[in-house]
């Protein structure tokens, strides 16, 4: 019989780390929504404008920039021992295979050694795969799950091992042209973050015998690199939690080392021979899998048709309050109570099936309720005064408003209770809207 | 304490670096107490990302008269307390525990990992009642009081000191159940 104290050890031992990839998007949209409101409140005295205020510290800076180029000194962008770190990003470029390992630091003591690791092999012709090992008790590795990524046929392919099931993402263009592109354990993507900020040279060292050179950046910029000039507003002391660090081979002017607050890549091999049958996933006939799409566009089509797709699943409009990320979820539950034909149907043609059945069927079928919740969640988001009414109007309020946003100062479009869309005048809403039932 | 007290304050000033302070102390005791008490992970992750992006929104408005991590914590509780309700009204059958296997099909768009331990924990906590796993889940994963758990929950202290007494003993026998196996 376990004791509290055992079961509170359970609890503390229980632990749940986090993917670095994700998380800095996750962190990405945090920090957006702050932007947001920042943007909003009022300015407030800081002593980094009051300083470039200065007319005097404007003159001092515009010395130092005349005196720079008249010696022909170039800010950070040299090291001063020879390499430059444009070279090194041009040598990954002409690499059309490497491999790599990395392993993630978040939430782990970075004095214990890892208990997981990845090996990433990329290759310019086939993709990239990923695999995830961890260490079992007795000090042996264990090829806990793969991930093959192929931007040619826009899909993500994710084997786990120990519950026998695979994933198969199925990426829009968008996305899948950027899928590894944006991944922050692309070296590639790594190295081009670090020359769009300051760094600075750590001077010569020597890695597993080989002589590199170190360069660091503490520069914020390093985390808006995705978000562009806007993220540039927000730079504070967010260097003191945050130095990226990268060791190059000075005589290839490749990558031997990256270091940042997430993770570190390293044993990294150039330009070595690959199998095209290497990037082709293997799945064993007793996996079982689930399919996953990515909505190919999200607009005021997609919206109309979740909103269809639920009326005629459950004969009424979504609730205003679970137009969130929680819709689908929502409506695969309530689901089974609903008696509509199209909800009838759909639970005949689902009975019997396999949970995995299920999801890959309702797949396709309820992509446009994703794309209703993440159209709303975007207007919210981008401020364009976003309203809906689906408590109170019905698919027979031909003249109601359903759902409303802003698309100019003084226009707004509108999707009515009968789903068709205009375009009115702000008046004109005002009127629309007096005339919803209370 | 006063730590946090400083970055809410930074935070309050619109600094960047203070909201990755906050997102990167909390985030995995967030998350890992959204996973026990909603037993899938997804969505687990949805309700974390929410309560972080509706904190960074809150910057001009909030104030916090107790400490941050307990502000961090009940967003957590109420954002969870919603969706039961939003998911039960439509839906007499529980629905939990049903996601705790999509940890496990998730590709590369996962936030969190999960140890085998949290699944089996996780898995074990939803055969209890959900007030009883609210209590223990605070109780040892958050250290929280029992005091601080019953304002949180709204009863008194002898009936939350029950619902831990009981939640204990169930999950020892889901626990040695499991065990068993």
């Amino acid at each position: 019989m376990k004791s509290a104290e055992t079961i509170k050890r359970l609890f503390k031992d229980a632990e749940l780390s986090i993917h670095p990839d994700t998380d800095e998007r996750v962190f990405e949209d945090v920090l957006q929504a702050q932007q947001k409101v920042t943007e909003n409140l009022p300015a407030m005295p800081d002593e980094w404008r009051i300083i470039m205020k200065s007319p005097i510290t404007k003159l001092a800076i515009a010395a130092v920039v005349i005196i720079a180029c008249l010696i022909g000194i170039s800010f950070w962008r040299t090291s001063g021992s020879g390499i430059a770190l444009a070279d090194v990003l041009a040598q990954i470029e002409k690499a059309k295979t490497y491999r790599f390992q990395f392993f993630p630091k978040t939430g782990e003591d970075p004095n214990k050694p890892y208990k997981r690791r990845f090996t990433c092999l990329i290759s310019q012709e086939y993709g990239s795969k990923t695999t995830r090992e961890e260490l079992d008790p007795n000090g042996e590795w264990i090829k806990v799950s793969e991930n093959y990524l192929s931007p040619d046929k826009k899909t993500a392919i994710t084997i786990h091992h120990r519950q026998k099931r695979y994933t198969r993402i199925e990426f829009d263009n968008y996305t899948a042209e950027n899928m590894w592109k944006v991944a922050s354990n692309n070296p590639l993507t790594f190295l081009k973050r670090i020359l769009a900020c300051k760094y600075e040279s750590m001077g010569k060292s020597t890695i597993d015998g080989i002589e590199v050179e170190g360069f660091q950046t503490t520069d914020p910029n390093f985390f808006y690199f995705y978000i562009g000039d806007q993220g540039r507003s927000l730079i504070g002391d967010f260097n003191q939690i945050s130095v990226k660090k990268v060791w190059v081979d000075t005589k290839t002017r490749l990558p031997v080392r990256y270091d940042s607050t997430g993770m570190v890549m390293h044993d990294f091999q150039w330009n070595i021979p690959v199998d095209a049958a290497e990037f082709k996933p293997v799945i064993p006939d007793d996996y079982t899998g689930t399919v996953v799409k990515f909505p190919a566009q999200i607009n005021e089509e997609t919206a109309i048709q979740g909103l269809k797709i639920w009326v005629e699943l459950l004969g009424k409009y979504p609730d205003p309050e679970i137009i969130t990320p929680f819709l689908v979820t929502v409506l695969r539950s309530a689901l089974e109570n609903s008696e509509t034909p199209a909800a009838l149907r759909l639970q005949e043609e689902i009975k019997g099936l396999t949970e995995d059945e299920i999801g890959n069927k309702l797949v396709d079928f309820l992509m446009p309720i994703r794309g209703l919740a993440r159209f709303y969640n975007g207007l919210q988001y981008d401020k364009k005064d976003p309203a809906y009414y689906g408590e109170t109007v019905t698919p027979k309020d031909a003249d109601k408003v359903l759902m409303r946003w802003k698309v100019s100062d003084n226009e707004y479009r509108v999707i009515f209770g009968d789903l068709h869309a205009e375009t009115v005048t702000a008046e004109k809403l005002t009127e629309l809207e007096k005339a919803l039932p209370k | 304490m006063i730590e946090d007290k400083l970055l809410v304050f930074r935070f309050k000033r619109g600094r960047s670096e203070a909201l990755r302070q906050i997102y990167d102390k909390y985030k995995i005791e967030l998350l890992k107490l959204a996973v026990a008490l909603i037993g899938d992970v997804n969505m687990a992750e949805d309700i974390v990302h929410d309560v972080f992006v509706k904190f960074a929104q809150s910057a001009r408005r909030i104030k916090l008269a107790g400490c941050l991590k307990s502000y961090l914590v009940t967003s957590v509780i109420n954002r969870v307390r919603n969706y039961r309700r939003d998911s039960n009204r439509h839906c007499e059958t529980s629905i939990e525990g049903a996601g705790l296997l999509s940890s496990s099909e998730r590709g590369p768009q996962q936030w969190a990992i999960l140890s085998e331990q949290l699944m089996l924990l996780s898995q074990a906590l939803q055969g209890l009642p959900y007030e009883q796993r609210e209590v223990i889940c605070l109780r040892m994963e958050m250290d929280m009081t029992f005091r601080q758990i019953a304002t949180l929950q709204g009863a008194p202290v002898d009936t939350v000191k029950g619902r831990y007494r009981y939640a204990i003993q169930r999950l020892r026998l889901l626990l040695n159940g499991e065990v068993e196996k």
